[in-house]
């Protein structure tokens, strides 16, 4: 038989393509969209003169003020799930039993077997007046809340669907880093924090940007949860752009958001990793060694 | 320090002593290290040789801190380290999978043990410069482990673990990864390191040439006890039992019983004496006599004597460079192994008929029911066939 040899990157067409048709092409057509206009009451687009106006209706306080809201949900989100999932996810990996983890891991899982829908409605059910979270307060003495339609109940929800993604990365990185480097590690003096810092959170870096990328990402875009558990006070840019879509029939001005939107992203992500870099940079130098000349 | 009246006491609390007292590691209802007790003097370069599974890794984990023994005492320096974590611990490992930190530079790698005991910055970049002059990595300071080859990641973990000075280095099979050619240079450089600065070696092997070549002890280890302590010489001349004899070097071994005057042990092949007659055995006794191949004579005319003598047939012979090696079947079951050096090897080829014989003073005799079962030339033991007599 003869001996077919592919090269290398044929492996990786099938994804590529896919990603060419359903994700490339509809950015692509967006933001093509995005330059148009809305051709009276019954049109969604046109595009037979390109201007930069829908733009600016984007720019208006109304959008301005529901971008930073996002923007504030998105970031407290991502950072309570790195928070709260970033010790859960170490302590499977490292600490736990390891004839558990492939139970945790499981059990980490178990929420993504309902429809996303269906769990940020259960949480309005327990979070309602007259909800069990309000009845159990009551029950040991506390007052009656009622947080549902506020931002902390959209913040509760929020890390409520979106840790998972955070985890899993996480415990992925985590483990990998391996017991023999941490052993390496306090073989060398190193007591355990010492060894967080200087091995374990450095080689697990790439997962840690990965989770918090998972997280940010889809919700910027995310207004279920917001819409569900926020009420009026949950606006976010998804809704709106969603809005647009749906409601107002009006894809240009929908697609100048998207476009924005994603724009919005792509540099807060690169505003806060430069933060961090900077932030970090005195730890680096102190430990960067070059030997240079020394004694040779 | 207070002198005591017994010298073997000072020793032991001299920086560098490592004293295990009937130190016991089980795993659920694994005992993985069994009431060993040793005796480590400062400045040893000691050997823990054995067959896989045999506890040596997890001794030596127990000396460095990573693990806990379920009973006993170890002392480092003189001192109990039962309480002691890892890394306050005056010992450094190089591990066998070298566990060099990936994301750090060679010289960076070097300077993680003085940067946790915050070394000034000058003194650390003079010593990590020295310890990588040392293992001869001193071009190599600015690359990632990913870009060495295998023995120079082996040099580096190496120089990682000495830059700190450590009472104690403990050695993982740290020559396990590398060629042939490359593990017998390191050998010599690591016993010369060692020897240079007198720091206490822990090593551990399972490669025999690997610990009687390099060793001032060697402790045999079988299922997690010592079953003999001593110099190379002692044990490859005189081991303590038939599973050392087996496990150190080649054997010939015979099967056979106590003769009736307790001269040797007469086996259906041949018939041992020993130079000097046997001691704690009685007539009749099952026992088992082991000839070590290079003490084995071969000639084609019959030799006087009755005794340390058998006839086969010669039906293998093999170069292996200044030695000749001869294997003669004296009978279905029974073969023996000759060698010879190469300019007074005997010229015989495959089908000739020899007489084979050995001196008195080569034959040792060992309790029967002891290690491998087979007789006649038992070749260099597998793990199982030693751990499971
Ligand atoms: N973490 C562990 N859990 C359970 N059993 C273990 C563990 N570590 C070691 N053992 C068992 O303890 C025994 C001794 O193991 P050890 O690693 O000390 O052997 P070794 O002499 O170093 O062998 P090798 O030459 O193969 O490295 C083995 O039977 C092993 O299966
Ligand atoms: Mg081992």
């Amino acid at each position: 038989m003869r001996n077919l040899r592919l090269p290398g990157f044929a492996l990786a067409i099938p994804a590529w393509v896919w990603l060419a048709v359903f994700f490339i092409a509809p950015v692509g057509v967006v933001f093509w969209y995005s330059f148009g206009y809305k051709p009276g009451l019954f049109g969604t687009h046109a595009n037979d003169k390109l201007s930069l106006d829908r733009y600016l209706e984007v720019l208006t306080p109304t959008f301005f003020d529901t971008f930073v809201a996002t923007m504030w949900i998105a970031l407290a989100g991502t950072a309570l799930c790195l928070v709260i999932g970033g010790p859960v996810a170490y302590w499977m990996a490292v600490k736990s039993p390891p004839a558990w983890r492939g139970l945790l891991l499981a059990l980490v899982l178990v929420p993504f077997w309902t429809n996303f829908l269906v769990r940020t409605i259960g949480w309005q059910v327990i979070l309602a007046p007259e909800g069990w979270a309000s009845q159990a307060a009551q029950a040991i003495g506390l007052p009656a809340f009622d947080i549902l339609y506020t931002r902390a109940a959209v913040l509760l929800g929020v890390v409520y669907n979106y840790l998972p993604l955070m985890i899993l990365p996480l415990y992925v990185a985590f483990d990998r880093v391996g017991e023999p480097l941490r052993e390496a590690s306090r073989d060398l003096g190193a007591n355990r924090l010492r060894t967080f810092w200087r091995v374990t959170l450095p080689l697990a870096r790439p997962g840690i940007i990965v989770g918090v990328l998972l997280v940010y990402i889809p919700l910027m875009g995310d207004y279920i949860t917001a819409t569900v558990l926020g009420g009026a006070k949950g606006n976010m840019v998804g809704q709106m752009v969603a809005a647009q879509f749906q409601t107002a029939q009006n894809w240009a001005l929908g697609s100048a958001m998207a476009v924005t939107l994603i724009l919005v992203i792509v540099l807060s992500a690169g505003v806060v990793g430069a933060l961090l870099w900077l932030v970090s940079w005195p730890m680096r130098r102190a430990n960067r060694l070059v030997l240079g000349e020394v004694g040779s | 320090m207070s002198r005591s009246a017994d010298p073997r006491a000072d020793i032991a609390t001299e920086r560098g002593a490592v004293t295990l007292q009937a130190v016991t590691k089980r795993y659920g209802d694994q005992t993985a290290v069994d009431a060993l007790s040793l005796d480590i003097q400062p400045g040893e370069f000691l050997s823990l040789l054995g067959p896989s599974g045999c506890g040596k890794t997890t001794t030596l984990r127990m000396i460095a801190g990573f693990e806990h023994p379920d009973e006993g005492d170890i002392q480092i320096s003189g001192r109990s380290v039962l309480g002691t974590p890892a890394y306050r611990r005056d010992v450094n490992t190089v591990f066998q999978a070298y566990a060099l930190f990936p994301h750090l530079t060679v010289a960076e790698n070097v300077a993680y043990g003085l940067q946790q005991k915050r070394v000034p910055k000058l003194e650390l970049r003079e010593r990590v410069a020295a310890a990588l002059e040392m293992v001869q990595m001193r071009g190599f300071a600015d690359r990632k482990p990913t870009q060495l080859s295998g023995g120079q990641q082996q040099r580096v973990a190496l120089a990682r673990a000495l830059v700190n000075r450590p009472a104690v280095l403990l050695l993982d099979e740290p020559l396990g990864a590398l060629d042939r050619q490359l593990r017998e240079e390191m050998q010599l450089e690591l016993k010369l390191l060692q020897a240079q600065l007198g720091i206490t070696f822990v090593f551990v092997t399972h490669d025999q040439d690997e610990a009687l070549s390099m060793s001032d002890r060697i402790a045999v280890m079988r299922d997690g006890r010592i079953e003999q302590l001593a110099d190379a010489d002692t044990i490859y001349a005189r081991p303590a039992s038939a599973y050392v004899a087996a496990f150190v070097g080649q054997q010939n071994f015979f099967d056979g019983v106590v003769a009736p005057d307790g001269a040797g042990v007469d086996s259906p092949r041949a018939q041992l004496r020993p130079a000097t007659p046997l001691s704690g055995f009685a007539a009749g006794d099952a026992a088992r006599a082991a000839v070590r191949p290079e003490f084995v004579e071969l000639s084609a005319d019959r030799p006087s004597g009755n005794v340390n003598i058998a006839s086969g047939d010669v039906i293998g012979v093999s170069h292996l460079g200044e030695m000749l090696q001869f294997l003669v079947q004296l009978d279905e079951q029974t073969a023996v192994l000759s060698r010879r050096p190469t300019p007074d090897a005997p010229a015989l080829s495959v089908g000739d008929r020899v007489w084979a014989t050995w001196r008195p003073d080569a034959v040792q005799v060992f309790p029967a029911g002891d290690a491998a079962a087979r007789s006649g030339y038992v070749p260099p033991p597998t793990a199982a066939q030693i751990s499971d007599p």
